[in-house]
């Protein structure tokens, strides 16, 4: 299997006054085409710096990151817009989706930037909406939907231009148990189909869906491990 | 570009304007104001100098003589002026006659001639015609050295003065251009700061799924622009009625004023405040967003 993310001594610095605050301090990741990888850990542990470099909104201080081999960590704010438009796709705990437009709209939005003509835009979203069966509420503002349907509406819109990764930062936080397990099977269904998904969550059991658990801990990776067979796959502490 | 992000970016602009309704009335309205300011100051300044320019063309020079003089002397200077290399044309204007032209211009205030009786303070004069204007110095010079002359009046002196005078309204100009620019680049830059503001949520959500930077600072920029076209095509039409209400009025009173014929001029006119509508929104707007959107 290729690898899709490899990050090689990756720091993350802050200068906060006279002190140099370390977010990241030396990251090593590899994740391979295809897999299911849970990103775990406290709140100030550096998770999200992490995921914010994984999803290319932020750019590490030293180290490399290569995103299906290509070098990443050097490209400007345009080119990361763009490989965020066409290799990833993400999803987040508020859902994030613009108010005033549809279902089909919202879905649609990659694509708009991405240039594509109005007919090809309508036939990616509503083949995204099929994927996770909301295709029946594709004219649906977000306020006539339910939290689990807009976190539907999301992952259609993180599905929808086919990225390589899929990136979910705490998708269930505000959803009830219903509603988590159905949006937990979308994932399990993505990944059966061949995607490649990273999910940060802190809570266990949404992390034991993962085929694979990491967990961050002041600014490092302290554990990784296969969730499958529970053995361990590198164990830095 | 394609059609679909042109609509969508006109859509955003007018939506924009509409949900901040009073900030961008407020905006137009001050680029109005100012541009109108600056337009007065511009056609003041053009009419002054077109009027500068009339008058230093002028090629005739009055020599003044002195009341004392005898019938000869006046010959000598007559023929001596006749003599110098660029004049064309000499013509006598006995005292008389300069009363009588005096009255006739005064019109219907020639009553404080009155006053006078039968007294005439006006002197005997030559009116010289010079070929060239550029001719005018030397030939007055030569003129008032003349014995008997006792003042040379051409109108480069009235025409030097009314040009410092274009000078230093000019400067004014230029300063007043910079505090008005300035005050409307503040508050179209606020204006946009409140859109941005506004949607800060969707510009966050819209980085997510990959927007380009200038994709969200396009709509944005186009905002300020179109605060600009507006106000400054307010503007226009402001100053449009303001100088042909002053153009009549001009006709009417000082018929001899040389004004700038209304068209093509102020069709230019309305183009530049237009323009200068265009360039505050687009400074306004990139100030805005290089300070309060972090993309």
């Amino acid at each position: 299997m290729s690898n899709v993310v490899t990050i090689t001594g990756v720091k993350k610095l802050y200068k906060m006054g006279s002190e140099i605050v370390a977010a990241l301090n030396g990251v090593d990741l590899k994740i391979d085409s295809g897999e299911f990888v849970a990103l775990m850990g406290p709140s100030g542990s550096g998770k999200s710096t992490l995921m914010n470099i994984l999803g290319c909104l932020d750019r590490p201080t030293v180290g490399s990151y290569k995103l299906l081999g290509k070098e990443v960590s050097g490209l400007s704010d345009d080119e990361l817009a763009i490989i965020r438009n066409k290799t990833i796709g993400f999803v987040f705990q508020n859902f994030n989706l613009l108010p005033k437009l549809t279902s089909l709209e919202n879905v649609a939005l990659p694509a708009v930037y991405a240039g594509l003509s109005s007919k090809d835009r309508k036939a990616l979203a509503l083949d995204a909406l099929k994927k996770v069966s909301l295709d029946d509420r594709a004219e649906h503002l977000p306020s006539e939907l339910s939290g689990g349907q807009r976190q539907r509406v999301a992952i259609a819109r993180a599905i929808a231009m086919k990225p390589s990764i899929i990136m979910a930062d705490e998708p269930t936080g505000n959803l009830d148990t219903k509603s988590t397990l159905e949006i937990m099977q979308i994932f399990r269904d993505l990944h059966a189909a061949g995607s490649t998904i990273i999910l940060v969550t802190h809570e266990p059991d949404i992390a034991q869906t993962a085929e694979r658990q990491i967990l961050v801990k002041d600014g490092k990776i302290t554990k990784d491990i296969l969730t499958a067979h529970t053995d361990e796959k590198i164990d830095i502490i | 570009m394609k059609l679909q992000t042109i609509e969508y970016y006109f859509r955003e602009v007018i939506i924009s304007m509409i949900r901040n309704r009073w900030m961008s009335f407020a905006s137009i309205g001050t680029v109005a104001v100012s541009l109108f300011i600056l337009g007065v100051f511009l056609i003041i300044v053009m009419n002054m100098g077109k009027m500068a320019s009339s008058l230093e063309s002028q090629v005739q020079i009055s020599a003044y003589l002195n009341d004392e003089i005898s019938k000869e002397e006046r010959a000598d200077i007559e023929r001596m002026t006749r003599d110098l290399s660029a004049v064309s044309k000499v013509e006598y204007i006995p005292k008389e006659s300069a009363l009588k032209i005096l009255r006739e211009r005064l019109g219907d205030n020639r009553k404080i001639l009155d006053a006078l009786g039968e007294s005439n303070p006006l002197p005997n004069s030559f009116l010289v015609t010079v070929t060239s204007a550029d001719a005018v110095k030397t030939t007055a010079a030569a003129i008032s050295d003349l014995y008997g002359v006792e003042e040379v009046k051409y109108g480069q002196d009235v025409a030097s003065n009314l040009f410092n005078l274009t000078h230093l309204m000019r400067f004014f100009g230029v300063v007043l251009t910079v505090i008005l620019s300035g005050a409307t680049i503040f508050i179209i830059a606020n204006t946009i700061r409140l859109t941005v503001f506004a949607r800060r949520k969707e510009i966050a959500i819209m980085k997510y799924v990959g927007a380009t930077d200038w994709f969200i600072r396009i709509p944005f920029i186009l905002e300020g622009i179109g605060l600009g076209i507006i106000g400054g095509t307010l503007s226009a039409i402001f100053l449009r009625n303001f100088y042909s209400a002053m153009a009549e009025k001009i006709y009417t009173t000082l018929a001899f004023f040389p004004m700038i014929e209304q068209y093509p001029f102020m069709n230019y006119v309305t183009l530049s405040l237009i323009l200068a509508g265009i360039f505050v929104g687009i400074l306004g707007s990139t100030v805005s967003l290089k300070r309060f959107l972090q993309v």
